[in-house]
């Protein structure tokens, strides 16, 4: 890649310039490290790498099986497991190399006193932002998780906001009814950005036995079976974020750079790769050149030309 | 940091070579694959992509490779969507595979002989453990291998003796044979020459046909189904042998980064889950039964 074309997707993300739109998603990606197994693979290809899902305290996670292939995708259910914050922020967080690209931790809890306390122990470390993950089940109220309700997703955020000046980014449920007044109450909470979409849930069962497949007898849903639908939430969320210049991830089933462009598109600043690397570890230098043709070809300069060009059918 | 975990895995354009069909929807397909051929041990599995129509990869054991000339070999069953599509590719058209993965059974020199136990589709990383041990003068390996379909090659007597065989089982696995290595087989078919038991039995046969002096030298290592590698490692523990497993489970990204793959292992703290792929896909047999 020459000058111009690292000119062309360099981005402005709350704040955080990133080298390319592109953001490894959290639990495809381990604590940032392990793709870097791969020969051709490079962290400076994206412009941040979202570690795995955190919890205050460390978590074995579910029994296996925990993912299985469904047409165009996959069901996970990995049961959150991670070493806790403490570890995370004195034992990880040092090893990985700021050099190379952002790094934004994922922050996942079971009550309101859980997140606050993860944000406080990653305020006090290097890295660049935090995603919050509130997809979790609240001990507290039930077990419904904070995503699916408005008001518990904005009571986590400004809880969170209010212990730290990191840039915070919400990460929006598709499971719920009205995505879009889930982002406006997030961004009156103080979120800087939005990660859309999390996974769908899904469930998939062996015929022979009548068990589902995955031990945890349901999963999240990934890969490319879900992308009309993250790409319609996106567009929704984008009508909220426009007016307030908050910043989205959009994510769902990327694995194109042609999936990447409709996303941004469609208002998404950034985008999210993660299934997509399971099918093709080097994909994002992939989508990276294929960006840089597709803005050449229409005479843009920089990939946030896109974001949010959409024309709508009158 | 230490970054010596980086650019270990290759992903590689491979031309299928070859890629020879076994009774029992058995397949071994050799491809063009020069870095992992370079790179791979014995325990290693590469992470394939099966077909374009099937996004997700599939982990197959590595059965043999050639530094000199860049193949690798592939045993494998066709049991599921993948490994059914892989079946349909031929010679001459091109897969994409990701390799050497995963931590490679650990020779003890202290224990030259060596009890290679494979089951099945598990018979792969035995014969790549075993083509590795005969580089070695000083090792004593012996393989035992176990199949309920046809073996996929042609049985032949065997003329290394080994001890505490009973009667009538001759039967071996030519290439092993080739390289010197004693191999015998079971099966509850009744195949010709076959041991007809588990592979466990026969094993046990060998075991106490040794002396004492010569049992302290004795390793296991083993590849197979799940209530083969179980009675196994019980085998290993009712003789006080160390025993390696290669275990698999479902994977997606096979680096270490969903944590989709683990096992349950016993640790001193506690119970702990560990990524097949790049914690495995070898364990101490202790450890996870």
């Amino acid at each position: 890649m020459n000058d111009t074309d690292k000119v062309m997707l360099a981005t402005d993300f709350c704040g955080m310039a990133f080298q390319s739109p592109i953001v490894l998603l959290s639990g495809c990606v381990g604590f940032g490290e392990e793709y870097t197994r791969v020969k051709g693979f490079s962290n400076r290809d994206v412009g941040a790498v979202c570690l795995k899902g955190t919890t205050l305290e460390s978590r074995l996670g579910n029994k296996p099986h925990r993912i299985y292939e469904t047409p165009m995708g996959m069901l996970n259910a990995i049961g959150l497991q991670n070493p806790g914050g403490e570890y995370v922020v004195n034992d990880i967080l040092p090893k990985l190399d700021f050099e190379e690209t952002r790094f934004i931790a994922n922050l996942a809890g079971s009550t309101i006193e859980d997140y606050v306390a993860l944000a406080r122990i990653f305020n006090d470390s290097p890295i660049d932002a935090m995603e919050i993950n509130i997809s979790c089940p609240n001990v507290k109220q039930g077990g419904m998780a904070f995503g699916n309700n408005p008001e518990m997703s904005a009571r986590v955020v400004a809880a969170c906001r209010a212990v730290t000046d990191k840039p915070i980014i919400t990460k929006l449920s598709p499971n719920q009814t009205d995505i879009a007044e889930n982002a406006y109450r997030c961004i009156e909470a103080g979120t800087d950005g939005f990660a859309v979409i999390n996974t769908l849930m899904g469930m998939a069962i062996d015929i022979e036995n009548r068990s589902p497949i995955i031990g945890n007898n349901q999963g999240g849903l990934s890969g490319p079976a879900i992308k009309p639908i993250a790409l319609l939430k996106v567009h929704q969320v984008y009508q909220v974020c426009r007016e307030h210049a908050i910043p989205i991830i959009g994510q769902g089933g990327i694995s194109t750079a042609e999936d990447a462009i409709e996303f941004l598109i469609a208002g998404a600043s950034a985008i999210g790769i993660g299934t997509a690397l399971f099918y093709d570890p080097l994909v994002s230098s992939k989508i990276n050149a294929g960006i840089i043709d597709y803005l050449k070809r229409n005479d843009m300069t920089n990939v946030a030309e896109l974001t949010g060009s959409l024309r709508l059918n009158g | 940091m230490s970054k010596a975990h980086r650019e270990t895995i290759f992903v590689e354009q491979a031309d299928i070579i070859e890629h020879i069909a076994y009774e029992g929807g058995q397949y071994v397909m050799r491809v063009n694959a020069p870095e992992i051929a370079q790179h791979a041990k014995a325990g290693q599995f590469a992470h394939i992509s099966c077909d374009p129509m099937l996004a997700m990869r599939r982990p197959i054991s590595i059965m043999r490779v050639s530094h000199q000339h860049g193949w690798v070999d592939f045993l494998y069953k066709a049991i599921g969507r993948g490994t059914k599509l892989l079946a349909t590719r031929k010679a001459g058209e091109q897969i994409s595979i990701m390799g050497p993965i995963g931590n490679p059974f650990k020779i003890d020199p202290d224990r030259p002989r060596a009890l290679l136990i494979g089951g099945g589709v598990g018979m792969p990383p035995m014969v790549f453990l075993a083509e590795t041990l005969k580089a070695s003068s000083g090792n004593k390996p012996l393989a035992i291998l176990g199949s309920e379909v046809p073996f996929p090659f042609t049985r032949r007597p065997s003329t290394i003796m080994v001890p505490g065989m009973p009667d009538g089982v001759i039967a071996g696995m030519p290439l092993l044979e080739d390289w010197n290595i004693p191999c015998r087989l079971a099966s509850l078919q009744g195949y010709a020459g076959c041991f007809e038991g588990y592979v466990t039995d026969l094993a046990r046969h060998w075991l106490k046909a040794l002396s004492e002096e010569q049992r302290n030298e004795v390793i296991i290592y083993s590849c197979g189904p799940h209530p083969m590698l179980e009675a196994v490692a019980k085998l290993a523990s009712e003789y006080n042998l160390p025993c390696q497993v290669s275990l698999e489970e479902f994977m997606a990204c096979a680096v270490g980064g969903c944590a989709g793959c683990v096992v349950e292992v016993k640790t001193e703290h506690g119970p702990v889950m560990k990524r097949v792929c790049v914690d495995g896909p070898v364990f101490n047999a202790e450890q996870v039964f």
